[in-house]
């Protein structure tokens, strides 16, 4: 593949490579003076505001709004739940492309009831947002950060240390059955890898369409899988013992099921903030249950081995503590942005993991038969994530 | 609580962050961004707590709410061979864009650049003679109200005046009668839409030898303004303009008599009502006859519907009067009679 002769960069290839770069500029500045012959008037001006967040004080509301579109915007009328309000616009009721500001109406709203908001521009295009439950968004005080820190560790922390919890009694098994833990785990990953994906894709529903939001997704997830990959391949070439291979994986598998904890907590952030639910009992009961799946998914890899107590904690606080980062990003400053590139960032690595451990599988597979251990594996960890869901619900 | 899967937990958490609003598309010609008009956006709203914003710009619109409530047009007037007098009226419908609320521009359809058009009166048994031409980009009619010929209707299908081209005129001619409150509005199809962008006014026919004496006669015409183009109402009004009656109350003494000519010309809404606070009036509806048909202090109107209110205040003090289908008197229509002594 590599080219063997090396040709230095002449003066003259220097100015060839220049050349369309300069006639582009022409082509550019000749299509800016003239129009090139296109009559590019829209009969209709184009505008586009995204509601980016609300914030509920007592007896009033403000919401956070971007101007997407390509021109500026005016916000000239606001209605709220079929009603005219007086609003005011900070900085400017003018909002320049991509510009953020934040619309205040003194409005003095009731607990628990839903608000719709229109807000009209002066070309009187209308721009809906809702306000699905009404109630004061916490601030950041000490005591919402505790609770958000608490939301994390739940969700998070404890059910992946819980499943790692299992390592002293797993080692016991067999080969065969660790590889076919193996395999379950790769099955575990493809169920969340395939979660998270689709959690990205409906975040990058409500990106702003000129941060494009399924564009920030592949970057995201190809952009982490070959990393990973290439860390992979130069830990191989530096080591290249199987026990620190199988620990490499480990830590990998730790490094995507953050990730992926980190959506989660953002996404759950987020819903808390704006009332959407409340963490009952048995809603924390349920995310215990099938994050131990993700411990176990954890320390699948180093069965055979004995890492120290300390890389297990250490994992374990990769692969659960972003949760905790997520409950607080999410919930003081949700942003659809920053949740789809996390979430593609945490299905690439997922998906570079699973890469991993099938290279793992294949060599046990290589020697000894194991025809449906691979199968029953990863189809037990489907239906494990699966089957619990289920229960949950 | 109600249980939730991991899977719905999360997708409230996409809910959460607010349901982006995409941009909308419009079919709008002429409009682009006021830059001027920024400056309305903090509430100045008048006399009144409440919903309600600031004051449009009249004179860029070409009419004042305030000036509409009297002015009542009784054309040129001239007397035919036959001894009947004669109401001659020039009408051009054009395409106008009107600041229907503070900082938003609607692209209307007017006639003689107003909304609601001209009040045209007269007295029954007059001879309506009306030179309508179409300044407008798209076909327009006016159909009234009242006793005239198929041919005067105004409506596609009835002849030359039926459908006014861009560019073309049309004399519509007939008797005003019966003596009544009424309207005219444009009958070119899609009918919602032409009346919708503002083609639409009020018609008053006075018995021979008039109403009794009052001190103040006012002309209200009920519309709406659906500036998205989704056949809803997003503003409602008397005479075109949203909160302008709350900003600007109506002065009259305690004592004095008043004549309401009310008249419901709102598209996409079933109902429209007019409320008068701490009062009673009598009603007529249509003003076909000369005795009240009730003694009241709300009626309701369905489009077209229309009648005369009398009334008179027995204290001093600012008085609200408005829709009591309430969604449409924060959305607008709501005004105020300040009552001095």
């Amino acid at each position: 593949m590599t080219q063997p002769t090396i040709t230095r960069l002449s003066f003259q290839t220097f100015g060839l490579l220049l050349l369309p770069i300069i006639l582009l500029a022409g082509v550019i500045a000749l299509f800016l003076s003239t129009g090139g012959g296109l009559t590019l008037d829209s009969a209709a001006p184009v505008e586009s505001l995204a509601i980016e967040r609300y914030v509920l004080h007592p007896k009033s509301i403000d919401l956070h709004v971007r101007n997407t579109g390509p021109e500026d915007v005016t916000i000239s009328q606001v209605v709220i739940n079929a009603a005219v309000w007086p609003f005011s616009v900070e900085p400017s009721p003018t909002i320049p492309r991509l510009g953020k500001a934040v619309v205040h109406l003194d409005y003095h709203w009731v607990y628990g009831e839903a608000y719709a908001v229109t807000m009209f521009s002066s070309n009187a295009i209308a721009f809906n947002g809702e306000i699905p439950v009404a109630f004061t968004t916490p601030q950041p005080t000490g005591r919402t950060f505790w609770g958000f820190t608490l939301i994390g560790l739940y969700v998070g922390v404890i059910p992946v240390f819980l499943g790692i919890f299992w390592f002293p009694a797993l080692r016991q098994l067999g080969r065969r059955t660790m590889t076919f833990l193996m395999a379950a785990t790769a099955g575990l990953l493809v169920f969340l890898g395939l979660d998270t994906l689709a959690e990205a894709l409906e975040f990058a529903n409500e990106v702003p369409a000129s941060f494009q939001g399924i564009g920030l997704i592949g970057i995201g997830a190809v952009a982490t899988f070959l990393l990973l990959d290439a860390i992979s391949k130069r830990q191989t070439e530096i080591t290249g013992s199987e026990s620190d291979r199988r620990l490499a994986i480990a830590s990998m598998i730790a490094v995507g099921i953050g990730f992926h904890n980190l959506g989660e907590g953002l996404a759950i952030g987020a819903a808390y903030n704006v009332g959407e639910i409340g963490l009952g009992t048995f809603l924390v009961v349920g995310f215990i249950i099938q994050n131990i799946t993700e411990g176990l998914g954890i320390i699948a890899p180093v069965l055979r081995d004995k890492p120290s107590f300390g890389r297990l904690a250490v994992m374990g606080l990769i692969g659960g503590g972003p949760a905790i980062l997520g409950a607080w990003i999410g919930g003081y400053t949700p942003s659809p942005f920053l949740a789809v590139l996390f979430l593609a960032i945490g299905a690439g690595a997922i998906f570079e993991v699973i890469y991993e451990i099938a290279k793992l599988i294949q060599r046990d597979a290589d020697k000894q038969s194991i025809p449906f251990t691979v199968f029953s594996g990863v189809l037990t960890g489907m239906m494990l994530l699966w089957v619990t869901g289920l229960l949950i619900k | 609580m109600k249980p939730i899967s991991r899977r719905d937990f999360l997708k409230v958490g996409g809910l959460a962050l607010v349901g982006a609003a995409g941009a909308t598309a419009m079919t709008q010609v002429n409009a682009k961004p006021h830059n001027h008009e920024q400056h309305h956006a903090p509430s100045q709203h008048g006399h009144t707590e409440g919903p309600g914003t600031g004051e449009v710009d009249h004179e860029k619109n070409g009419f004042n709410p305030t000036d509409t409530l009297t002015d009542f047009d009784y054309g040129e007037v001239s007397t035919l061979p036959n001894g009947q007098t004669l109401r001659e009226y020039n009408i051009t419908s054009l395409n106008k864009d009107i600041e229907v609320a503070p900082g938003i521009t609607f692209p209307a359809w007017t006639y003689n650049g107003r909304i609601p058009g001209p009040t045209i009166r007269a007295t029954e048994g007059d001879r309506i003679r009306i030179n309508f031409s179409n300044g407008s980009d798209h076909p327009h009619t006016m159909h009234f109200h009242g006793f005239h010929p198929g041919v005067m209707d105004g409506v596609p299908g009835s002849g030359p005046g039926g459908l006014v081209e861009p560019g073309q005129s049309f004399t519509y001619e007939f008797d005003a009668e019966p003596f009544g409150l009424h309207l005219y509005h444009c009958h070119a199809f899609p009918l919602a839409r032409h009346i919708a962008k503002g083609l639409y006014g009020a018609f008053i026919v006075d018995p021979p030898g008039g109403r009794p004496r009052v001190d103040h006669e006012f002309v209200m015409v009920m519309s709406g303004f659906d500036v998205d183009f989704d056949d809803e109402n997003d503003f409602y009004a008397v005479n075109a303009i949203p909160f302008h009656y709350q900003n600007r109350p109506i002065p009259i003494k305690v004592g004095e008599t008043v004549r309401i000519y009310l008249v419901n010309i709102l598209e996409f809404d079933l109902l429209n009502s007019f409320h008068l606070h701490a009062n009673f009036f009598n009603y007529y509806p249509t003003g076909t006859s000369l005795t009240p048909a009730e003694y009241t202090d709300t009626v309701i109107q369905g489009q077209a519907q229309r009648g005369i209110l009398e009334f008179s205040y027995k204290y001093p003090g600012m008085y609200m009067f408005h829709a009591h289908v309430t969604e449409f008197a924060e959305l607008g229509w709501n005004g105020m009679f300040d009552v001095t002594e």
